[in-house]
């Protein structure tokens, strides 16, 4: 990342810090955009929500990266400001009396995708105070308590129960709609993912690499360290939970859109513990390792799940004695995601990220490589 | 007052287990360093391995000796198995940052919770023929569950001898050395590795008796989980690397959430009681975030 080939030289700051700074690079990344953009033509439909499903996951743990990653404050809590992202979102679509002129016009869902981002976030710059105060152990139980507090309390028991409708909200098809697109379809809800997650990277890309978050970094380093070089800690620290919330609450109010309802269930602690992980395993303070990290993720989810079933058909058409394995198989399923988090972390402590850094240096030099041996 | 009283004595006998099992968490973090979020699911294997021995006992043995011999073969269990998964897991992730170690024990808790449901299923199972009686007993006043006085007893018990092996035994003095200065123990000679595995096999144990114990109040299911996570409110009110913290924290906990579900939801409806630890704690964070006797740590550039 940071280094140039030979022969390539610069003559003003402005084409240093282009975020495309070869031919190269430029050919790589609009050929990558090509892809994403291609994608729903080369694959066979039903495998477009593993895609939008990974999509939902990058935005998600964007902000997770953005704390974990360049803040170092590290939040356990992250489904809580998802979920008040998707809540804010699917209220808003369903009980405010919006005028007919707008709900023709297809603004409504995207007014709730702004106020959901700034509801999320101002909800996690609350839980994001006692960073003030503490760090570490005592922040990861604070952003726990957001958590404990947000979804089983607050979602479940009070916000659940406007309307009356029991536990979820069903926003019925053709509500979703973004100007002149009803988002109804696969095709549709993979191309309105893949644009929110590359507006979102190219905000924090961007964002990283100004003052903003120079601090950051700067905080996650060393804090008294920053704190004695004038970097207001406590602002930028709250700022980045502001962030971090604003992303939370995008990609919350884009899973709405994806699942046509929304239900305390789909906001569990998993999946903050999830988003953690998906970092972790692309790689801490990387924007593409959270890519890495989501497709990775979801790809064995994924697989386990072809497996599972495709397991219980076979014992059920040549072993139906064997019928409690079919019962018990999604336990298996769990425990072998558990093994493989714990496996990944042990046998590959830098993510995948760092492997894609050593494979390009690799190629780099191909086919004069140094192996430094 | 009658109710007050009613909630506070409860509330003392359920917030010794909890005590009992934060002691296991303090230990392992103590001496190792190690956040451990998987400290449910170890409540959860002990009172199911305890269930599983106890049933298989009680065909040929009366009642109560049949339950010591199962808490006893749990304990038992529980310290091969705490030994296995220092060896296996934890052991590798020495150095590693916090968060990779947290996550790891986060996908050990996965794992634990799948085989807990392979082995023994969802549904909740209870203690047949019940142990203790269903009689209360009236204690200064106050009515008692025979089964709350009785696990109040077995934690006390247990916690005085976990106290005390670490306070005068040959082991327990390495694992103090280890918990105060890892360097200076490991030049004199202290095996940290065996320390560590000696803290996760007593973490074990401590947390097979709490599930044992509180599969016994309510029947074993999932919710006996939960308790790993109230633990953590337990252990920031008393500090984090003090075991005396961890014992009154407990009993503290224990106390606020029978008071809490005693008087609050009748305001709050629904699950007020298993939410207020997390509220106190982050008010209690707020004001010391070092908890009652933890260590404040002091930083340099």
């Amino acid at each position: 990342m940071s280094y140039l080939p030979c022969g390539q030289y610069f003559e003003s700051y402005f084409a240093d810090q282009k975020w495309w700074r070869t031919p190269f690079i430029k050919a790589k990344m609009i050929f990558m955009l090509v892809i994403v953009f291609a994608l729903p033509h080369l694959i066979a439909s039903e495998w477009l929500s593993v895609f939008y499903t990974i999509n939902y996951y990058i935005l998600a743990a964007l902000g997770v990266q953005l704390l974990v990653g360049y803040c170092g404050q590290i939040t356990l809590g992250h489904a809580a400001f998802v979920a008040v992202g998707g809540y804010t979102s699917a209220m808003m679509v369903l009980f405010i009396p919006w005028p007919t002129f707008m709900v023709d016009a297809g603004l409504v869902y995207p007014i709730s995708i702004i106020c959901a981002g700034f509801t999320a976030a101002i909800w996690s710059v609350l839980f994001g105070l006692p960073s003030a105060r503490v760090k570490g152990f005592y922040l990861i139980m604070t952003t726990m308590a957001a958590q404990w507090i947000t979804v089983p309390l607050v979602i479940t028991q009070y916000v659940s129960q406007i309307g009356g409708r029991g536990q979820s909200f069903s926003l019925p098809p053709g509500l979703i709609k973004i100007g002149p697109w009803t988002i109804d379809d696969d095709t549709k809800i993979y191309y309105f993912s893949a644009i929110l997650v590359l507006m979102c990277m190219v905000v924090m890309g961007n964002l990283l690499r100004s003052k903003i978050g120079r601090a950051w970094i700067a905080i996650r380093d060393n804090d008294i360290a920053a704190e004695t070089m004038g970097v207001n800690i406590v602002g930028y620290k709250l700022l980045a939970f502001f962030v971090a919330g604003f992303f939370a609450g995008i990609a919350g109010a884009f899973w709405i859109s994806a699942l046509f309802f929304v239900s305390p269930e789909h906001y569990e602690w998993f999946y903050s513990l999830l988003w953690v992980g998906i970092i972790l395993i692309g790689g801490v303070g990387s924007i593409q390792g959270i890519v890495f990290g989501s497709a990775f993720v979801v790809i064995i989810f994924k697989l386990l799940e072809m497996s599972v079933m495709g397991v219980s058909d076979f014992v059920m058409t040549s072993y139906p004695e064997l019928g409690w394995i079919t019962t018990k198989i999604i336990f298996f399923k769990e425990s072998a995601f558990g093994l493989a988090i714990i496996f990944f972390l042990i046998y590959e402590p830098n993510g995948l990220s760092y492997r894609y850094w050593q494979l390009k240096n690799y190629f780099n030099l191909w086919p004069f490589s140094y192996t430094g041996k | 007052m009658d109710l007050f009283l009613q909630l506070v004595v409860t509330g003392v006998m359920l917030g010794s287990i909890f005590a009992l099992v934060a002691l296991g968490w303090v230990l392992i973090y103590k001496c190792s360093g190690v956040l451990n979020l998987a400290m449910g699911e170890l409540t959860m294997i002990g009172g199911y391995v305890c269930l599983g021995l106890y049933q298989k006992f009680v065909t040929f043995m009366p009642v109560n000796t049949a339950f010591v011999i199962a808490l006893i073969g749990t304990m038992v269990v529980g310290l091969f198995l705490g030994l296995l998964t220092e060896r296996i897991f934890l052991r590798k992730m020495i150095g590693e940052p916090i968060l990779a170690v947290i996550m790891v024990t986060v996908g050990l808790s996965f794992f634990f919770k799948g085989m807990v449901f392979i082995i023994w299923d969802t549904d909740t199972q209870v203690f047949l023929p019940r142990i203790f009686s269903i009689e209360p007993i009236v204690l200064l006043g106050v009515t008692v569950g025979s089964v709350y006085l009785w696990s109040f007893v077995a934690a006390l018990v247990l916690m005085v001898v976990f106290v005390s092996f670490f306070k005068f035994t040959r082991w327990g003095l390495s694992m103090q050395a280890c918990a105060d200065d890892e360097m200076a123990a490991l030049s004199l000679g202290v095996s940290a590795k065996f320390v560590y595995a000696l803290a996760w096999a007593i973490a074990f144990m401590a947390a097979g008796v709490g599930g044992t114990l509180l599969g016994n109040i309510n029947g074993l299911n999932y919710s006996v989980s939960s308790l790993g996570l109230l633990v953590l409110p337990v252990v920031v009110f008393g500090g984090l690397n003090s075991i005396p913290g961890a014992i009154v924290g407990g009993i503290t906990i224990g106390i606020l959430q029978n008071l809490a579900g005693g008087y609050l939801d009748f305001y709050f409806p629904g699950g007020i009681k298993e939410i207020a630890p997390f509220i106190f704690m982050v008010i209690f964070l707020l004001f010391k975030p070092y908890g009652l006797w933890g260590w404040e740590r002091i930083e340099r550039v």
